[in-house]
């Protein structure tokens, strides 16, 4: 990677390349490239929603020449957590950006009106969003994708909806055909820059170092990928494949976190999804696998009328709008998720936050005033969808906070204890037990991608291990996973690239690396993280979990208060903090 | 042996990674990207999951050919086109001519991109939508 940077100023409408080869080559590219950046461009004591707080998106050495290095990094402040935002997307992105000869996107400043950027190759324009500012997510990506359309070539359309127009802090940013930087808020970051959308599109094409052995590390990855046990479950019923197991070792967060098992499982698993509602798989560009599942809804909107749209589903999805909120019919699932698609929330946030609405409203802790004469309870697709629609609209004090995330509303409205948030970002489905606290408290993105937490309490049923080694791995696999995410490799092929693929990778392309310095690499990005966080002003010694989540059953049974200390102290000593 | 057809064959197990044009490009091109392949995954706006793809028809009396001002891209003996690159001009006629848009361009060197039917793209698809078939007819060429 030749680490060519885009500067773009939004206020200016102006773009400028830079040379930062040497961040590239000391930090690899993607994840950890980016940290530097965000040190370089970024005030950590700044407000995120501010036009000079950046947002910054970068790819790997591995983007559009090996398969599944499919993931684009973005980094930026969170509106959610107010500190290090991160959030990392598939779609065509990647490719477009590698394709147009950029490495990394860096974008600052305030566009004067609603706007739209357009990169293509080394040309940027700031185009006018205003007959657009508005429409949904889904919508836009249309618009653009005709405004925008390149003879045989494939553009990338990052854009937002109307919950990053109106900044809320769970709002994502969708890339291409449901994609997502989900997590921690980018949405609102490019809302409060007067940015729709980001479309890229390249022509360049890459040479190759040493081409034989390029094809013949193509090969091994292509063979793992296609043929591979591990990369099928990817393909076939997808994650969703987790619900049902999850739900009977009593790990799939039900009910705003109250147990652990949902007995609608079976109602909403990946089976049932796959077997009533699938209707094709799709992918990322250069994935072989092909994990996007989308599901058909038919509703009849009239006497023998119908509209039919298409919703993407996983794991995640089905946790935070089926069992969190009690519903074990699919098409309600669907529905909300369609609503929430369109307008561009974080479907984790949003479905955290509902149950802990649900739950506040239950314990009389909202009243029906607050609510505007709306009664929410568990297992109430319709009231759930009216929740959306008065959010969209922003009818009441109450619909417009619930946008703003748990942490926000537990603290304006009460009920911290089982406001289910670790420094303000919401989980994702697993109860697991004490690794995964862990992973939401200590992880540099609060996601249970940062580590493997959830993966080690299940092996626990299987087989004890003394907690120190729970701990350790858990930690050297966070270090690990700085290596695949500065490749941008997506995570569910990180079966398929170990350490020695890797680096034989990396020397086909004239990269020179080995494993000592990709350890030292690793090690030092994780720490990298923690420090522009503490200079955020995150404390890592001083996050907690949410008190209702000492008295509840996880997979692993309770969450003692002492051992999570045990393994928090043993976290820091590990990683080096 | 007899002459190969390159033929779509199973559109509708398409998911859309192009692994087919990363596979042309890198194998026929030695280039890393998709810019080089001589075939092309469509997508259509706001329709998820619904994709064409467009492969070279090895026509015997070849429309692109036939719009070549310069005499560079000319009729191949079996079937589909040559391209002598020193003669051509790079008008882009030849891409315009292909009513199902099978012939590539490349934006690099500013000529059109002929299908040499290896069968390189076919050999890197995980769902089997490309085959190689020995007669013209059949096979969905769309």
């Amino acid at each position: 990677m030749t680490g060519r940077t885009l500067h773009v100023d939004l206020a200016s409408g102006t773009g400028r390349l830079l040379d930062d080869g040497p961040v590239f080559s000391e930090w690899l590219g993607g994840s950890a490239a980016a940290t530097e950046l965000l040190f370089r461009h970024g005030d950590p004591k700044g407000d995120p929603l501010a036009p000079e707080s950046p947002v910054i998106f970068t790819i790997g050495p591995f983007s559009a020449l090996y398969p599944v290095a499919t993931k684009t990094a973005a980094l930026f402040k969170s509106p959610l957590s107010g500190e290090l935002g991160e959030s990392h997307a598939g779609g065509r992105l990647a490719m477009s950006l590698r394709e147009a000869g950029i490495d990394a996107l860096v974008i600052t400043g305030r566009a004067d009106r609603p706007s739209y950027l357009a990169i293509e190759n080394d040309t940027v324009a700031v185009k006018s969003a205003s007959t657009f500012w508005g429409q949904s997510a889904t919508a836009t990506d249309r618009i653009l994708r005709e405004a925008e359309s390149k003879t045989g070539r494939k553009i990338s359309v990052v854009r937002i909806g109307p919950a990053g127009e109106r900044l809320s802090p769970m709002a994502c940013a969708t890339v291409d055909g449901s994609r997502h930087f989900g997590r921690l808020g980018l949405g609102a970051v490019l809302g409060s820059k007067n940015l729709k959308a980001v479309v890229v599109s390249g022509t360049k094409t890459l040479p190759l170092a040493k081409p034989k052995e390029f094809k013949e590390v193509y090969d091994i990855l292509y063979d793992r990928v296609v043929r591979s046990k591990e990369m099928k479950k990817y393909h076939d019923l997808g994650t969703a494949a987790n619900v049902r197991p999850l739900s009977m070792i009593r790990g799939l967060p039900t009910r705003n976190f109250s147990q652990g098992n949902f007995e609608g499982a079976g109602a909403i698993s990946g089976e049932r999804f796959a077997e009533k509602f699938l209707v094709q798989h799709t992918a990322c560009a250069h994935c072989q696998c092909g994990c996007i599942h989308l599901a058909e809804l038919r509703e009849e909107f009239a006497p023998y009328h119908y509209s039919t749209n298409r919703v993407s589903y996983d794991y995640e999805l089905i946790y935070a709008m089926g069992s969190m909120l009690s519903l074990s019919s699919p098409e309600d699932i669907m529905k909300l998720l369609l609503v929430t698609e369109k307008q561009g929330w974080d479907v984790i946030s949003l479905g955290c936050t509902l149950a802990w609405a649900t739950e506040s409203f239950l314990r009389g802790n909202l009243s029906l005033e607050e609510t505007g004469g709306l009664s929410l309870s568990f297992g109430d697709g319709a009231a759930y969808l009216e929740v959306l629609e008065r959010t969209a609209k922003g009818q009441g004090a109450f619909y417009r906070d619930l946008e703003k995330g748990c942490a926000f509303c537990a603290g304006k409205y009460g009920g911290e204890e089982w406001a289910v948030q670790y420094g303000g970002a919401e989980p994702g489905g697993y109860m697991t037990g004490e690794n995964f606290a862990v992973t939401c408290m200590m992880g540099v993105r609060h996601s249970h991608l940062d580590d493997t937490g959830y993966s080690i309490d299940q092996k626990l049923l299987n087989a004890g291990q003394p907690l120190e080694d729970q701990v350790r791995a858990q930690v050297k696999e966070a270090q690990w996973r700085m290596v695949l995410n500065s490749l941008m490799i997506c995570l569910f092929a990180r079966g398929v690239y170990d350490e020695e693929v890797i680096l034989r990778g990396l020397d086909a392309l004239g990269l020179e690396w080995d494993a000592e310095k990709l350890q030292a690499m690793s090690e030092k990005a994780l720490l990298r993280k923690y420090e522009w966080k503490s200079l955020c002003g995150f404390d890592h010694r001083s996050v907690k979990i949410p008190e209702k989540m000492y008295s509840v059953q996880t997979a692993t049974g309770l969450i003692g208060r002492e051992s999570l200390e045990e393994r928090l102290r043993l976290y820091r000593k590990f990683a080096g903090l | 042996m007899a002459v190969q057809y390159l033929r779509v064959v199973n559109r509708d197990q398409c998911i859309g990674c192009f692994s087919c044009m990363f596979a042309c490009s890198r194998m026929v091109r030695n280039a890393g990207g998709s810019g080089k392949a001589a075939l092309r995954v469509k997508g259509y706006a706001g329709v998820e999951g619904a994709f064409s793809i467009r492969v070279c028809a090895r026509c015997e009396d070849p429309d692109c050919a036939k719009a070549c001002p310069a005499g560079a891209l000319t009729a191949a003996p079996n079937g589909g086109v040559r391209l002598k690159k020193d003669l051509c001009i790079s008008c882009g006629a030849c891409v315009k001519a292909c009513a199902i848009s099978a012939l590539q361009w490349d934006e690099e060197e500013r000529q059109p991109i002929p299908c040499i039917f290896c069968g390189q793209c076919l050999k890197y698809c995980p769902n089997d939508v490309l085959a190689m078939t020995e007669k013209a007819e059949g096979g969905d060429r769309r």
